[in-house]
């Protein structure tokens, strides 16, 4: 029989649907999918509210759904119709159920109700990379238009911050395994993951945890602020450039306030309050700027009132949240597909875990793609902002060099 | 019970906290709004949003037909629909201010808080209130330290107040005292 780590490698090397995430102990990996779930506007308040609490097992790690929400989705969740836009059709939402259970710590442990689990077979595949360059949807010249037209919509008070997002894609398929992990040795983020299935992949390294709640603690951690990284900064000099930084300052203000809103919506008069304030997290290529918020859930709030509270996630919007996101829709002719979704794991307890999904690349019919935003403030340039988005996209687009 | 109508906007419910935790809340949809409940209230509070006044008619209306007869208090957008319906023009500013913090200063002696003091507030406007604001009954009572623009007015008669500033802000240390003190008059 093979050993743990046999098993894993082969796992890899099969052509099986798995999910790896990321956590603070290591990383957990997911596969035997007993249930996948397809999650439309119609059935994901039942699907919230009812079928994530089914059990399955005595097994409490196993009861869970893992997927994820796109933008779409949740914009249509909180009563928002988005007007057509290019698309290719993808998911709305999918949530899978395991049988199995890997988790890679210093060992590797595994929980499995499937029979027989580790007999797997490898499945050799064949990847390719059609276009050498990625291709980029707007031009500095096309963003410095909308740009334009967004800092106007600023000054009449229709939106306080606007987020503009930017697309990258080329043709070609991925081998999603070796990716992730390369891209787990250049820039391993807090809520990094993978999704592997048969006709899609979707690898990511997101910064940006959206919810954290257990029992009746809910906190949300936005990121709002990026410095790139040169010889000459540490996450001091970080510091004093944020700080001393009008717009990095204003812009995450303005976000700590809203997802202290997002979550007084559903918490208990009082109980929310700024944990950590305006703190420096390092990564590869860049310095964010990030702020923990927690709150006390009230009585009887459900899940579905959760998500439709916090999702999607602000910090990727902009704010208000409705009226910027009925802007970004006018203009944005570019479907944000999963960008600005959220991938997580939902126990049958109703404890939760997500991200936003952003630095996320989806290999889906034959296309690689991945979105990046950043946010029009009167003060920025239109230059500068169009710079920044290429830094965080930077990551994901060596990994192919 | 207070109402607290909510003009889409993301700060409402950092309002509504500090509000419920004086005095019971309830918070509508400025599209919805349940005229029973409105009636019942003691105070009606409009919350800060997107856009200018003239793009909330409805609330023009509440305002105008239930002035002196139940406090209210706006905040920001609520503010400037205050001053709106009292024939103010809303013009925008030389500096858009969303996320700042300023240095805010109580002027006038017609003001319920202490005069010459001062504080930090937290502030999110593109638009500003016109000067000179011809009002009978209503002053302008505190003011940015650095720019002079209007941050707040006030009617104790008619127990009518608004801050252009957001006391629901955490940019804003004292924003609880300062709806105590509002509510409790």
């Amino acid at each position: 029989m093979l050993n743990n780590n046999e098993y894993l490698n082969r796992l890899y090397q099969s052509d099986k649907p798995l999910i790896i995430y990321k956590n603070d102990k290591g990383f957990d990996v997911y596969t035997d999918f007993s249930k996948k779930f397809l999650i439309n506007k119609k059935n994901i308040k039942n699907f919230l509210n009812s079928q994530t609490k089914k059990k399955q097992s005595n097994s409490k790690n196993l009861n869970c759904y893992i997927g994820f929400f796109g933008y779409k989705l949740l914009c249509e969740n909180i009563g928002i119709k988005l007007p057509k836009q290019k698309t290719n059709n993808f998911y709305t939402g999918l949530f899978y159920q395991p049988l199995t259970k890997i988790s890679i710590r210093k060992k590797i442990s595994i929980q499995s109700i499937k029979p027989n689990f580790r007999n797997i077979k490898i499945n050799k595949k064949n990847y390719e990379l059609l276009d050498k360059k990625f291709n980029l949807n707007l031009t500095l010249q096309q963003y410095s238009k909308l740009f334009k037209n967004f800092s106007k919509n600023i000054k009449q008070g229709k939106t306080y911050q606007i987020k503009i997002a930017q697309n990258y894609s080329k043709k070609g398929t991925i081998n999603a395994i070796d990716l992730f992990w390369k891209l787990m040795r250049m820039n391993e983020s807090p809520e990094s993951f993978l999704i592997r299935d048969k006709n899609f992949n979707i690898i990511s390294c997101s910064p940006e945890t959206l919810i954290l709640k257990k029992n009746n603690l809910i906190k949300t951690k936005p990121i709002a602020g990026t410095l790139r990284k040169t010889k000459n900064t540490n996450q001091k000099k970080a510091l004093t450039f944020f700080r001393k930084n009008e717009k990095e300052t204003k812009e995450h203000n303005m976000i700590v306030d809203m997802e202290r809103n997002d979550l007084a919506k559903i918490c208990k008069t009082g109980s929310v309050k700024i944990e950590k304030l305006k703190k420096v997290e390092e990564y590869r290529d860049l310095f964010h700027y990030v702020t923990t918020i927690k709150g006390l859930l009230k009585n009887k709030i459900t899940n579905h009132e959760i998500i439709s509270s916090l999702m999607p996630g602000g910090s990727v919007i902009g704010c208000p949240k409705i009226s910027t996101i009925q802007l970004l829709n006018k203009k944005e002719k570019y479907d944000r597909n999963i960008y600005t979704g959220s991938f997580g794991i939902i126990h049958a307890n109703g404890d939760m875990r997500f991200n936003i999904m952003i630095r996320t690349l989806l290999n889906f019919k034959n296309k690689i793609d991945l979105s990046v935003a950043s946010g029009v403030i009167l003060g920025s340039t239109a230059k500068k902002e169009y710079n920044e988005n290429y830094i965080k996209a930077k990551s994901l687009l060596e990994l192919f060099n | 019970m207070i109402y607290l109508i909510d003009h889409e906007d993301s700060f409402t419910y950092n309002l509504a906290h500090l509000l419920d935790d004086i005095e019971p809340t309830f918070v509508s949809n400025y599209y919805e709004i349940n005229k029973e409940k409105l009636e019942k209230s003691s105070t009606i509070v409009l919350s800060p949003g997107p856009g200018e006044p003239k793009n909330y008619p409805q609330t023009t209306k509440i305002y105008k037909q239930y002035k002196a007869k139940k406090k209210i208090l706006g905040i920001c957008l609520g503010f400037q629909q205050i001053v709106f319906s009292e024939g103010a023009k809303i013009v925008q500013q030389k500096n858009i201010l969303h996320g700042y913090q300023s240095l805010i200063k109580i002027v006038n002696n017609k003001s319920i808080f202490k005069k010459n003091s001062e504080f930090l507030g937290g502030r999110y406007h593109s638009l500003k209130m016109a000067e000179p604001f011809l009002s009978k009954s209503m002053s302008i009572t505190m003011r940015c330290k650095k720019t002079n623009v209007a941050m707040a007015v006030e009617d104790d008669i008619n127990k009518v107040y608004g801050f252009q500033f957001h006391p629901d802000s955490f940019l804003t240390p004292n924003g609880k005292y300062l709806i105590k003190k509002v509510i409790s008059r």
